[in-house]
């Protein structure tokens, strides 16, 4: 299979819960998914055998969007899960991106949530090896990971102060009573 | 006297301070008398924030914030950022610039390889291989101090080319160098494939199978060693890989001797392909003209890293400075592998099982502390510079 056949095969298998899509260049494919369908997206692309999971990212974006009442209805089934927390300030979105690799070409599934609800479903029960990234998206951006086997820190210092989201943009560094006790 | 149920757990924990490891990680592992029943681990002792750093420092700024991600495959990092960069800007590198960069890749694939052997030899009680590897290592350090001026973070990589040539004195340095290497690696390949005692290490131990390395995401020379044919050089060419093609080298053992063969087989093939390169290297310049603005956009990069799929995302707001840059190493991949891997195997055998995967910590973990004697502060980088000019002043 090379690289266009590969694109085109990953096209069919995501057609059902694609909202849209799109090539940037050759060998890319973006696929906009909403957080709800984003399992179902997963599991249709590794059942039919494409690739694997090269990175889960998520990208940071303050007060970009309004909400849909796509949000809303997303925003009421999560929080049957979890209590969610409020940021402060204004509502911005946190975009998660899912890379898949098959050779050279790269199958992108992007989704968004929102600060006020920022819930996705664990994949883990498809792709058991994206606990790491997902353990990640947890510490650096205050995702909550839905149904995640491990919810522990792996990255952050234990005595790291909790609500405290170092890759989100409004973080600017610790202030000194929450900075972790330093060693003398 | 009632004996304990089954379902008690030994814990052992391991780490992050630990004589078999270099490096700082935490493993937990679970046991019932010397066997491995579970395994966890814990990273982020060596975090950095290097990922937020860099959305706070500029376009050039960043490649020598990049490059220092780890201390081995420094130009790698560097490698898969330029060319992420200059794909976004729509820059056309030199064919010699190119050339050059693949270059320093191969020789720092050859002395990751030559120092993992090493290191995986001291893991298993072997530590004359670990001398006589580390001493030839030396060689090829030799050979990227004479090309760069350093012995690691050469600084080769410019955004729209590289900052070194190689003349005809460092192409003999270089072509002597690889043939005492090639030499001393069909030794070591002789010794890690018959040598009794050692291979007592290695067999049939920490055995992956292709279906398990599919499963857990394995990447790189540990997933080659059970089968997989995933390689970047091969699948998605960059650099001058499309003019100097590399073969895939993989092994159907899936245990640590596989993992030694596949590694010390990939450095022939680095031999060849560094032989190639410096006989066939283009003329030409070394640098092409750069825009003065990097423009908005994202951008993929993927580079085969000493260990693996080295993954950057890369998104530009046209600003000096990146929006984000999402680094995933390989062996951040690599430890679901080895926390699987372990179980059903003795204690003992763990050293060699995590050195297997060749893990390098200051790739996953990526906060600026420095610890002078009797105090420790962080540190702002205008008091950091400030420190280095007066240190080498």
């Amino acid at each position: 299979m090379d690289t266009p056949e590969a694109l085109s095969r990953a096209e069919e298998l995501l057609k059902p819960f694609a909202q849209t899509s799109s090539r940037p260049t050759p060998e890319r494919l973006d696929v906009m998914v909403l957080p709800s369908a984003l399992v179902a997206t997963v599991r249709a692309l590794i059942s039919g055998g494409w690739g694997y999971l090269i990175a889960i990212t998520g990208v940071d974006r303050p007060g970009e969007l309004a909400p849909t009442p796509e949000d809303k209805q997303w925003a009421r089934l999560a929080r049957d899960e979890e209590e969610v927390s409020a940021s402060k300030g204004p509502e911005g979105s946190i975009e998660i991106l899912y890379h898949f690799g098959h050779k050279a070409a790269v199958v992108t599934l992007r989704t968004s949530v929102r600060y006020s609800f920022p819930v996705i479903n664990s994949i883990c029960d498809v792709i058991p090896s994206a606990t790491l990234y997902e353990r990640e998206l947890i510490e650096m951006f205050g995702v909550k990971v839905v149904g995640t086997p491990s919810k522990e820190r792996l990255l952050l210092p234990d005595d790291w102060p909790a609500g405290v989201f170092p890759l989100r943009k409004t973080f600017k560094g610790l202030e000194e009573s929450e900075a972790p006790v330093k060693e003398g | 006297m009632d004996l304990l149920p089954n379902q008690n757990k030994f814990i052992i924990p391991i780490g992050p301070q630990h004589p078999a490891l270099k490096e700082p990680g935490h493993f937990e592992f679970t046991v019932d008398g010397e066997v491995v029943t579970g395994a966890s681990v814990r990273l982020g002792y060596v975090h950095r924030g290097i990922e937020k750093g860099v959305e706070q420092r500029n376009w050039i700024q960043d490649i020598y914030l990049l490059e220092r991600i780890c201390g081995i495959c420094s130009h790698t990092h560097s490698t898969v950022y330029v060319l992420g960069v200059e794909k976004l800007a729509g820059i056309t590198v030199p064919p010699r610039a190119q050339a050059i960069r693949t270059l320093f890749l191969e020789l720092e694939r050859v002395h990751s390889h030559l120092l993992w052997l090493g290191v995986a030899a001291h893991e298993g009680g072997f530590d004359t291989l670990f001398m006589y590897s580390w001493r030839d290592r030396e060689t090829v350090m030799d050979i990227l101090e004479s090309l760069s001026g350093n012995r690691v973070n050469y600084s080769a990589n410019s955004l729209g080319g590289v900052k070194f040539d190689v003349d005809d004195e460092r192409a003999d340095q270089i072509r002597r160098g690889i043939d005492f290497l090639e030499e001393r690696s069909h030794h070591y390949l002789k010794v890690v494939t018959t040598d009794e005692t050692f291979l007592g290490r290695t067999r049939k131990i920490g055995l992956m199978t292709l279906q398990q390395s599919m499963e857990l995401d394995a990447t790189g020379p540990t997933a080659r060693a059970s089968g997989l044919e995933r390689d970047i050089r091969v699948d998605a060419p960059y650099a001058a890989y499309p003019d100097f093609p590399v073969r895939m080298i993989t092994a159907q053992n899936g245990d640590l001797e596989g993992r030694f063969i596949v590694r010390i087989n990939e450095l022939f093939e680095s031999y060849r392909l560094i032989r190639e390169i410096v006989d066939h290297l283009p003329p030409g310049e070394l640098m092409a003209k750069v825009p003065r603005r990097i423009p908005a956009g994202e951008v993929f990069s993927r580079v085969e890293a000493p260990r693996g799929e080295l993954f950057y995302y890369i998104k530009s707001n046209g600003s000096d400075k990146p929006e984000r840059i999402k680094i995933r190493t390989p062996s951040l991949c690599n430890w679901a592998s080895v926390v699987n891997l372990a179980v059903g195997y003795n204690l003992a055998d763990m050293p060699m099982i995590l050195a297997g995967m060749d893990p390098c910590f200051s790739c996953n973990d990526r906060s600026v502390s420095i610890r002078r004697a009797g105090d420790t502060q962080t540190w702002s980088w205008e008091q950091l510079r400030q420190y280095g000019i007066e240190y080498y002043r």
